[in-house]
């Protein structure tokens, strides 16, 4: 453990205040049109089942039927109607009896009966489909545009359950470059903590490998010049004339929070950042990937007390899941990036007696269709980029439409039940969810429920209410809890 | 892992009461420790849940009072108990008033005399009385279940009349007396507020202090060293009023500090969502033109609702998101929303979903205004459903006028903006001077800045400036130059309080955080790091007469050589010309035009367009420009129906860094191309496949005629040049930007975070561009100054104040005579970290 002071200097900055007033907690929610929690009646929170919370996902349109939900397998011929596909992909068993997902996902095959399986999620058919819309949709439970900033899923536990260890920022999103990409406007929309102010905004690590970098000084700063820094800055802090505003709020606030910053740059939890402090053979059992290092990654940071943590795949526009043309050998190498890391996921959270504690969450915006845009009666564009009746190459094989009318998500750990499975999908086109359908306001519910915040805690800003799910509406699927 | 624990471990039974829980401020217990999330169960925040089926509101668990039990109160109860009534002595206007003569018993809802009378039978007595209506079983229920629960009221809710309606028109109250000759009608109200609530005033600052928050406030920018220097050798006893005025006179600097103020309030920005789909357009061009010249606010409005062109269009249009959005954000809602909150200090988002329950404005307010916008008939929806009634244009204080709703949409628009900047209408001047108050005193005289239905803690001084900035033509300048000349403003700042509570007083001006762009562009000013171009489509210079009689250059007309005599109705000409850029250009500006119609682009991209050639089209070019060779592609197309006259003119002008300018303009040295690319707009086509012959001149005497008088000034004002630093304010919002709290401007955001949080705390420790800048900053330093000059330069640079003597010991120390690179950069890293640089006192 480094030592964050130097124990022979006296202590510049004047500090037994402020230390005093630390745990009057939540003094910024006063400060002036800041949002604040309704007060009144006493909340009924659900009992936690979970105290973190890792979000896997799958960006671009996760095709359920090439994954968690196998229809009817179509293997590719010359000449085959595109229609006759459901399935690209053939079914495997898995350890749940009867349970069949598709082949490419033996590893996660096996982890199945640590799962509930949620076969039913709906998403509204937004008349056309833009997949960063829909993403803001899923991550903040509000459809664009809103009169206010809405806040993502990890920053209303950020916001609610606060961190879980103090060092550790509570909201980690792993994975998604926010510059340089398509639509990167339309991501920064839900990337943020909206109405709650940046305090329970993401951290953003798009590059895992690069992690450790954002939590140490800045470029080749060894760690003597940061700590002499540091106590340089302190010391004209001290030194400052503007002593009489000492107790000024907003240079306490600035001052704990540089405090803060510095704790960070300079604690052990900052090894958390690091995947290469992994053994060699624990690092290549994630390697897949920027989305596999980042199960690497988010894997450290739960066990150090991050509170919520997002990996991506990364959402870009035509790539990755997002597939337009040649969706069956994408999605073979998607399946090959993510099935090692999140098997691994599980089985090394549970080997720490974390997963019960932890809900970890397979999801993506929707699902995907050979020849079926939106859901059935959509007026939604076609958008897909070859427009065939009848397939005859290779690029033509694949679900190149996005399905809004069912898809599957997976979780694990954090008290769902283990072999579950919940709601289900027709068996023939269109592939819609026929039992339990699953709302994204309800998954919100299910979600938060299961971390212990009720679907209906609300605050109050620019003089509404704005609840964790849409209106307050959210109800828990409580028959996935065990 | 033994985690480094700041905040101070409580354990769970000794919990402080909190609603909130942030990172920093979080009460921590070990994570093995199995009560935690128990003992956590007790932080968790306290809310009021909505339960069953009422407006928006479907859920079930307790009663949520503002959406449950007031609608059914005000059914049923408050037309005899409610406002001015009070039969049998009885009133529900207050939770004090409910509970007087015991008529309810928080908390036990049998022993509650109100409701045992709504369920009595006897019709002498049951309440509502016998020819009312009955209230429904579940309504009932409801109420139980609210009094079982405790009654929970909203706070400051009364179903009695508000105790402060704000007053729509206009109010020139009496001034004080002044005091100790302190002459300034700001300082007259203000000490008049002391003296009467017995406080002292507010201790005056001295000089440098004044300067550094001047600069800080009026123009964005830290004084130089040189410029603090100056100011306290100033002998002037007017020299603060002077400086003040000198300030409000740079009218580039003026302007791009407070575009980002602007671009907040009409949620303007130069990418963010809505553009990819092109659902958003901006008005950059337009506001900064604005503001350069200090327009008149009222004009401002005028054009931002009625937009005479489509430059300041983008505000009223809003964002439009492809696919289908919920009723209460189409663009007629959201144009509702944005004029209401921008100008009028309204909230209209409770009120375009359903009546608001905290304020006075109704559904048919929202969509009233609404439909002033609207294109097709609008339904009203109330929660997204519809109620079967189509919205009427209407404007929300009739007692001024209203619109006509049979009008056209632009003449409701017109005359939405007469109502807006009507002489009675004192709501809109009031909003506007109290943020410009807020934006120099740290508070609105009304807070919260967007609810303007709060009394003001000084409505006199409020009233004044309002009326103030309407005797004198909405001038902003002269209202942001009232306040700062008061000894108010030049007053010490008062030191923040963590919690606001009761009502406000007034003991001084609040210390504010520097802004994002304030503190990244103070950066750029110490390091000498800013960028050399910006994002921001503006025209940063001011065109002087000189340049404008200089440009008054005939023009000139071309054609493909190739083409008949007279050219055919329909031909197409591409004419192209290369050149080079050899030097830094700091100002291009373009002007073009043809007969009939042409698309020019620069470098492959669109720069101007235009159908008239009895108009000239001008257009500021710099930043499609690039070192080394350029080309202008001038795509024109002949009109008619028959063969006659054709041709296209267009004119660059190119200032550089070093002062001076080139002229290029269509002449004999331009090419034309043999054939035309099938789809010029697409960046696709190939150019390479394109061959190249002559071009002549042409000749109408119609063509100078029209557009030779306009040129010259079109001209120096698209290609007047400002050398000066670039502002992070005509950025795209960047990492550490958006960091340190620029808003993404999809919505209106109006005041900007006081604190600086964690994670912004963790960039401003480790971020690279940061170090970059600051790295650049050390060597600046290093070339200019040895080192006790250097600490002083440095001090007075960065805090506008020579070091202390315990400073100067300090960094006399560490620097030593030969100071390293690595030192000065953490020396200006640490100066820049504290409170006194962060903070404007």
């Amino acid at each position: 453990m480094t030592a964050p002071f130097d124990p022979d200097a006296p202590d510049p900055i004047i500090r037994r205040d402020f230390l005093k007033k630390l745990s009057a907690a939540g003094t910024a929610a006063w400060m002036s049109g800041e949002p604040q929690i309704v007060r009144g009646n006493e909340i009924q929170h659900p009992e936690a089942k979970a105290d973190s919370c890792i979000l896997l996902w799958l960006a671009g349109g996760m095709a359920a039927p090439e994954t968690f939900d196998p229809k009817r397998y179509a293997p590719f011929e010359k000449g085959m109607a595109v229609d006759s596909v459901l399935s690209t992909f053939d079914s495997i068993d898995t350890s749940v009896d009867g349970l069949k997902i598709c082949e490419g996902m033996e590893n996660i095959a096996q982890i199945m009966d640590r799962s509930t399986l949620i076969r039913s999620a709906v998403q509204p058919d937004l008349g056309s489909i833009l997949h960063s819309r829909h993403q803001y949709h899923w991550h903040t439970g509000y459809v664009p545009p809103q009169t206010v900033a809405a806040p993502h899923l990890g920053s209303w536990m950020a916001r609610v359950l606060g961190p879980k260890n103090p060092v550790m920022p509570p909201f980690i999103n792993i994975g998604q470059r926010l510059e340089g990409v398509g639509e990167k406007e339309e991501l920064k929309a839900f990337t943020t903590a909206g109405f709650f102010g940046s305090e329970y905004g993401p951290m953003n690590l798009p590059f895992p490998e690069e992690a450790a970098k954002s939590v140490r000084p800045p470029g080749s700063m060894t760690s003597d010049r940061f700590t002499n820094r540091d106590k340089l800055y302190r010391k004209l802090v001290d030194q400052s004339p503007h002593r009489d505003y000492a107790s000024d709020h907003q240079q306490e606030s600035l001052l704990r929070s540089m405090d803060n910053a510095y704790r960070l740059l300079n604690s052990d939890e900052r090894k958390a950042f690091d995947i290469t402090e992994e053994p060699k053979e624990v690092q290549e059992r994630y390697d897949t990937s920027r989305f596999g290092r980042g199960c690497l990654l988010a894997r450290r940071l739960v066990e150090n007390g991050a509170r919520f943590v997002e990996v991506t795949t990364e959402y870009v526009p035509f790539l990755h899941w997002d597939t337009h043309a040649g969706g069956h050998s994408t999605v073979a190498r998607m399946h090959s990036e993510i099935d090692r890391p999140i098997s691994q996921l599980i089985l090394d959270l549970e080997e720490r007696g974390l997963l019960d504690r932890t809900l970890v969450i397979v999801a993506s915006e929707f699902s995907r269709d050979a020849i079926m845009e939106g859901k059935p009666g959509s007026e939604a564009n076609d958008q897909a980029t070859h427009k065939v009746d009848t397939i005859t190459e290779a690029k033509h094989y694949g679900l190149h439409r996005h399905f809004t009318g069912g898809t599957s998500v997976a979780m694990f750990g954090g008290g769902v039940k283990k072999g579950n499975i919940y709601g289900k999908t027709a068996d023939e086109r269109p592939l819609v969810a026929v039992e339990n359908p699953v709302t994204v306001t309800d998954l919100h519910a299910t979600i938060m429920t299961a971390m212990g915040v009720s679907p209906k805690t609300e605050f109050v800003v620019e003089g509404r209410p704005f609840y964790v799910t849409e209106d307050g509406k959210g109800k828990p699927v409580m028959d996935i809890f065990a | 892992m033994s985690p480094v624990i700041f905040m101070t471990q409580l354990t769970c039974e000794k919990v402080v009461p909190t609603d909130a829980l942030s990172w920093r401020d979080s009460v921590v217990a070990p994570i093995s420790n199995p009560d935690t999330l128990e003992g956590m169960k007790h932080f968790l925040p306290t809310a009021i849940l909505a339960s069953q089926a009422f407006l928006c509101f479907d859920a079930q668990g307790e009663i949520d009072f503002v959406h449950e039990v007031v609608p059914i109160l005000k059914q049923h109860c408050t037309e005899c108990h409610g406002g001015e009534e009070a039969e049998g002595g009885f009133s529900v206007n207050t939770r004090e008033l409910f509970l007087d003569d015991d008529s309810a018993e928080p908390g036990n809802a049998e022993n509650s005399y109100f409701i045992e009378l709504i369920l009595d039978k006897d019709p002498d007595y049951q309440m509502p009385p016998i020819k009312k209506k009955r209230m429904p079983k579940e309504q009932v229920e409801t109420l139980k279940q609210w009094v079982n629960e405790g009654m929970n009221w909203e706070p400051g809710f009364t179903f009695g009349k508000p105790t402060y309606d704000p007053p729509l028109e206009p109010r020139m109250p009496e001034i004080p007396k002044s005091a100790d000759g302190r002459d300034n009608p700001v300082d007259r109200f203000i000490d008049h507020y002391l003296a009467t609530n017995k406080l002292p005033r507010p201790g005056p600052i001295d000089d440098l202090t004044f300067l550094r928050r001047a600069h800080l406030d009026l123009i964005g920018l830290l004084p130089t060293a040189e410029e603090a220097e100056a100011f306290v050798g100033n002998k002037s006893p007017q020299k603060r009023t002077e400086k003040i005025d000198e300030l409000l006179n740079r009218e580039i600097s003026y302007t791009d500090h407070w575009l980002t103020f602007w671009n907040d309030l009409l949620r303007n920005d130069y990418a963010g969502t809505g553009f990819i789909t092109k659902g958003r357009t901006q008005i950059s061009g337009w506001l900064y033109d604005a503001l350069k010249t200090n327009q008149r606010f009222d004009t401002m409005v005028r054009e931002l609702i009625a937009p005479p062109t489509g430059e300041s269009a983008g505000f009223i249009n809003g964002i439009k998101w492809r696919g289908t959005v919920s009723v209460s954000q189409t663009l007629p809602v959201q144009f509702s929303q944005s004029i209401s909150q921008s100008f009028l200090g309204i909230n209209m988002k409770c009120a375009s979903c359903h009546d608001s329950f905290i304020d006075r404005w109704k559904l048919t307010d929202a969509y009233g205004l609404a439909a002033i916008y609207a294109e097709e008939p609008l339904e009203i929806h109330r929660c997204d459903k519809p109620v079967g009634e189509t919205a009427k244009a209407a404007w929300v204080f009739p007692e001024i006028g209203n619109i006509d709703p049979e009008a056209s949409k632009e003449a409701r628009l017109t005359r939405l903006a007469d109502l807006m900047t009507h002489p009675e209408n004192g709501r809109v001047p009031r909003t506007i001077v109290n943020r410009l108050w807020a934006q120099l005193m740290g508070r609105g005289l009304v807070h919260p800045l967007d609810a303007m239905q709060t009394e003001p803690w000084h409505e006199d001084l409020l009233d004044f400036l309002g009326s103030t900035f309407q005797e004198n033509g909405y001038d902003l300048k002269d209202t942001i130059r009232l306040i700062a000349t008061s000894e108010a403003y030049q007053s010490r700042a008062e030191p923040r309080k963590s919690e606001e509570s009761g009502k406000y007083t007034y003991r001084g001006p609040l210390a504010k955080r520097l802004t994002s762009e304030q503190f990244i562009d103070a950066i750029w000013q110490l390091s000498e790091a800013a960028p050399t171009s910006f994002d921001a489509p503006v025209v940063r210079g001011i065109a002087n007469e000189k340049d404008v009689k200089k440009l008054q250059i005939p023009s000139r007309w071309i054609w493909k050589a190739s083409a008949a005599t007279p050219p055919a109705a329909g031909d197409e000409a591409l004419l192209r010309k290369d050149f080079t850029i050899k030097k830094r250009v700091i100002g291009a500006g373009l002007v073009a035009s043809a007969d009939n119609s042409f698309t020019l682009q620069v470098n492959r991209k669109e720069a101007l367009s235009g159908s008239n050639w009895s108009e000239l089209e001008s257009a500021s070019v710099i930043n499609l420009l690039r070192p080394g060779v350029n080309r202008i592609l001038l795509l024109a197309k002949n009109g008619g129906d028959k063969p006659n006259a054709a041709g296209a003119f267009a004119m660059l002008r190119l200032v550089y860094e070093d002062g001076s300018d080139e002229i290029i303009t269509t002449d004999e040295t331009w090419q034309a191309a043999t054939t035309i690319p099938k789809n010029f707009a697409s960046p696709k086509w190939d150019f390479s496949a394109l061959k190249w012959t002559s071009v002549s001149e042409m000749k109408a005497d119609v063509w100078p005629a029209a557009i030779d008088q306009l040129i010259g000034e079109a001209l120096a004002i698209k290609s007047a040049a400002a050398d000066l630093m670039v502002r992070a304010s005509l950025l795209k919002s960047d990492f550490l930007m958006r960091s340190l709290g620029r808003p993404n401007r999809d919505q209106i955001v109006t005041s900007r975070p006081n604190e600086i949080t964690t994670l912004e705390a963790i960039d401003l420790s480790n971020s690279e561009t940061l170090a970059g800048y600051l790295d650049r900053g050390a060597e600046r330093f290093l070339e200019s100054a040895s080192a006790p000059d250097f600490i002083d330069q440095l001090y007075l640079a960065a805090l506008t104040r020579k070091p202390g003597d315990g400073e100067r010991a300090l960094l006399a120390e560490i620097l030593t005579d030969t100071p390293d690179h690595e030192t000065i950069a953490d020396v200006l890293w640490a100066i820049t970290m504290t409170p006194e640089f962060m903070l404007i006192r």
